[in-house]
């Protein structure tokens, strides 16, 4: 049996760097440093139990996808401790990765699916249970053209995961299709394509499964980040618990904050240094890219810190704008994150009635200057009415006393009262005329009305 | 020469400041409003943010200063008076608007060649100047649950999480913008067309003579030209 430190350094991985990632991956799942030899001795049991004990199966369903997320994880040019850790696992089925390919594989998935153990109860009996598995999804799900859309080894991709995530002891849905759909579900998904958590609980809704749910983690981005998968399964195989989930069953920890928040060109935003245009000399300086439609601000995630490729760099560091991947949302299959953020290089999305998408601004800035318009050519009308020096002439009676004068609304005795009461520089019989106050009685509204019925 | 007199009545001092921080506010928080949704020229995203946070808070405190000041500050019920009584009750329905809302849209609309009668404020006017309040409250939660500090809380991260994300919540608070942005076009407008003399009581209590109204009567009862007696 091959030492753990021999096997890591057949990986061409020293100590020091397994001692990091474990670190790493302390830092990942929100751990204080004080886990970290336990994370180590946890690896190294697990590893060192590859050769002897049961390796914790894993299927990795492939469904509509770019294939990205797998390509991510096993595109590493150097070995590293993320593909020993992922020998922790047997992964059965893999359409990529696996050897085998055929029926011979799907048959590799129903054992896998179907497989039994048998334990001992508390009262000596025995019983058999599935040995479970961990599901790993990339990929979206297709409901359209009858579930047609998306059709693998004759099996509907729906009836596909019905099967899969049965025995399931959690499913991870890695990439952002499989949570909520992804690219495939951009507007106007004609193949109806949705993530797995929407099309699980709406087939659980519709007594469509006769089984609870597994834990479902959703772990977005375009593609989902290998470190952020590896924490997972470590969390899940070496510590033996899920991490804990936000609303969208997102890992906490990891989509906790923004990008913003972390951004190493945050400086430049506060400074009010921004790229305006590709190409420019704001963009070889590295300014902030909020300008050309950063959403930064408003995604969740700590791409910043983990960054990708193996640490190398990540989108903002590379100069180009976040689009947003993080910001998948299981609960809103139906706009999905594609929707939400585009076009990328805008400020805003576009919003719009059916096909006919429109930036919100243009909108806004139409009715501001409609009703702008308005108001000028309502003060020409105004000025050739004559009322901008002062308003029309007021009404002597007011249209209701006109309609019912049996009970008016204005007082004119008490009016004309008041009026006598006024000092002399108030009074004048031209504006009494005027406002027909000093005689009401000839002015009360019943005669008015039908003086005016009179002609 | 039509118009009511102006006289400080109508506005009392405390409610001149109010409105003067309600001008200030609303004019800034616009500005590095359109500025932080983008940045138009460079430098000022630090200001802009800071002054957009600051003056938001100080729009909502000033406002709820109003209304409260509108149980204790007296003013008139009506132009054309120095009659006085409690605001707030300037702000209820009074018997000097009753059925004359249509007059103020027909005589707006040119199909009135006569002024309506009214109230300080219009039956159009005070309904338009009740919603902002409540449009100053929906800006001020939009706010917040776009504001990195406070969107983490229950309500406001509640109210993101419902919308779909912060991408809408921005939408919505920049569509919202624009209501206050038409208001303000219509207010100054309409403040204004008919003369400058309720533009200069606002801003410099500066009064004017005019027809004078009685609240009892409900009707114009003679003419005052401030005269010095």
């Amino acid at each position: 049996m091959p030492s753990f430190d021999s096997l890591m350094e057949s990986h061409g991985v020293s100590r020091r760097g397994f001692m990091k990632f474990c670190a790493g991956v302390a830092a990942t799942l929100g751990l204080s440093q004080a886990m970290v030899p336990k994370i180590a001795d946890a690896a190294e049991q697990l590893v060192i139990g590859t050769t002897s004990g049961v390796l914790a199966p894993a299927l990795w369903l492939e469904f509509a996808s770019c294939t990205g997320c797998t390509e991510s994880f096993a595109s590493a040019t150097t070995p590293d401790v993320a593909t020993v850790i992922l020998e922790l696992i047997s992964l059965n089925y893999s359409e990529t990765l696996s050897a085998g390919a055929g029926w011979s594989l799907e048959e590799a998935m129903d054992q896998t699916i179907n497989a039994t153990k048998t334990v001992r109860n508390a009262d000596g009996s025995t019983s058999t249970e599935p040995v479970g598995y961990i599901l790993i999804i990339e990929g979206a799900l297709m409901e359209g053209w009858n579930d047609n859309a998306l059709v693998i080894g004759g099996e509907k991709s729906t009836d596909l995961i019905k099967k899969a995530a049965k025995n399931a002891v959690a499913i991870i849905c890695a990439g952002d299709c499989a949570v909520d759909g992804g690219w495939q579900a951009a507007s106007p998904n004609p193949a109806g394509a949705t993530g797995v958590e929407p099309y699980l609980k709406k087939a659980k809704a519709a007594g469509q499964l006769d089984y609870d749910i597994p834990p479902i983690i959703n772990v977005p981005c375009c593609p989902a980040n290998p470190e952020h998968i590896i924490a997972m399964l470590v969390d899940y195989l070496l510590l033996n618990k899920l991490p804990q989930l936000n609303e969208y069953n997102m890992p906490s920890e990891i989509f906790g904050q923004t990008i913003h928040d972390n951004c190493p060109r945050r400086g430049h935003f506060e400074n009010g240094e921004f790229v305006y245009e590709f190409g420019s000399e704001e963009e070889s300086k590295g300014y902030c890219l909020y300008a050309m439609g950063c959403k930064g601000p408003q995604t969740y995630s700590n791409c910043p810190l983990v960054r990708w490729n193996r640490k190398v760099s990540w989108c903002i560091e590379a100069g180009a704008p976040c689009i947003g991947c993080a910001q998948a949302n299981p609960n809103m299959a139906d706009h999905g994150w594609v929707d939400l953020n585009s076009p990328f290089l805008n400020r805003f999305k576009h919003i719009g009635i059916g096909n006919f998408m429109f930036d919100p601004t243009y909108l806004a800035y139409g009715v501001g200057g409609l009703v702008a318009l308005a108001l000028i050519v309502h003060g020409f009308g105004m000025r050739a009415a004559g009322r901008t020096t002062g308003g029309a002439d007021f009404e002597t009676f007011r249209h209701y006393d006109l309609k019912h004068p049996d009970h008016p609304i204005t007082d004119k005795p008490l009016a004309a009262e008041e009026a006598s009461h006024l000092s002399a520089d108030m009074q004048d019989e031209a504006i009494d005329e005027e406002l027909k106050i000093a005689q009401p009685q000839l002015y009360d509204p019943k005669a008015a009305k039908k003086k005016g019925a009179a002609k | 020469m039509a118009h009511l007199a102006h006289y400080k009545q109508a506005h009392p001092l405390p409610f001149v400041v109010t409105h003067w921080i309600n001008l200030i506010s609303m004019i800034v928080l616009v500005f590095t409003g359109f500025y932080i949704h983008y940045p138009f020229f460079p430098g000022f995203m630090g200001i802009a943010r800071g002054a957009h946070i600051f003056l938001g808070c100080i729009l909502v405190i000033n406002m709820i200063v109003r209304v409260v000041l509108a149980f204790f500050v007296k003013s008139a019920p009506t132009g054309g008076t120095r009659e006085t009584v409690t605001d707030y009750k300037t702000w209820l329905p009074q018997r000097d608007n009753r059925h004359q809302g249509i007059q103020w849209i027909k005589y707006y609309l040119f199909f009135k060649k006569t002024h309506p009668l009214s109230a300080k404020l219009g039956v159009p006017q005070k309904i338009s100047y009740l919603c902002i309040p409540i449009l100053i409250l929906i800006m001020a939660f939009t706010g917040c649950c776009l504001w990195s500090v406070t969107n983490t809380i229950g309500p406001f991260a509640a109210f993101v999480s419902w919308c779909g994300g912060l991408m809408v919540v921005r939408i919505i608070h920049y569509y919202l913008m624009w209501v206050f942005i038409c208001f303000i076009l219509l207010h100054v407008y309409l403040a204004n067309i008919e003369g400058l003399e309720p533009t200069k009581l606002m801003f410099l209590r500066k009064e004017h003579g005019g027809l004078v109204y009685s609240p009892e009567a409900h009707d114009l009862i003679g003419r005052d030209d401030l005269k010095k007696e």
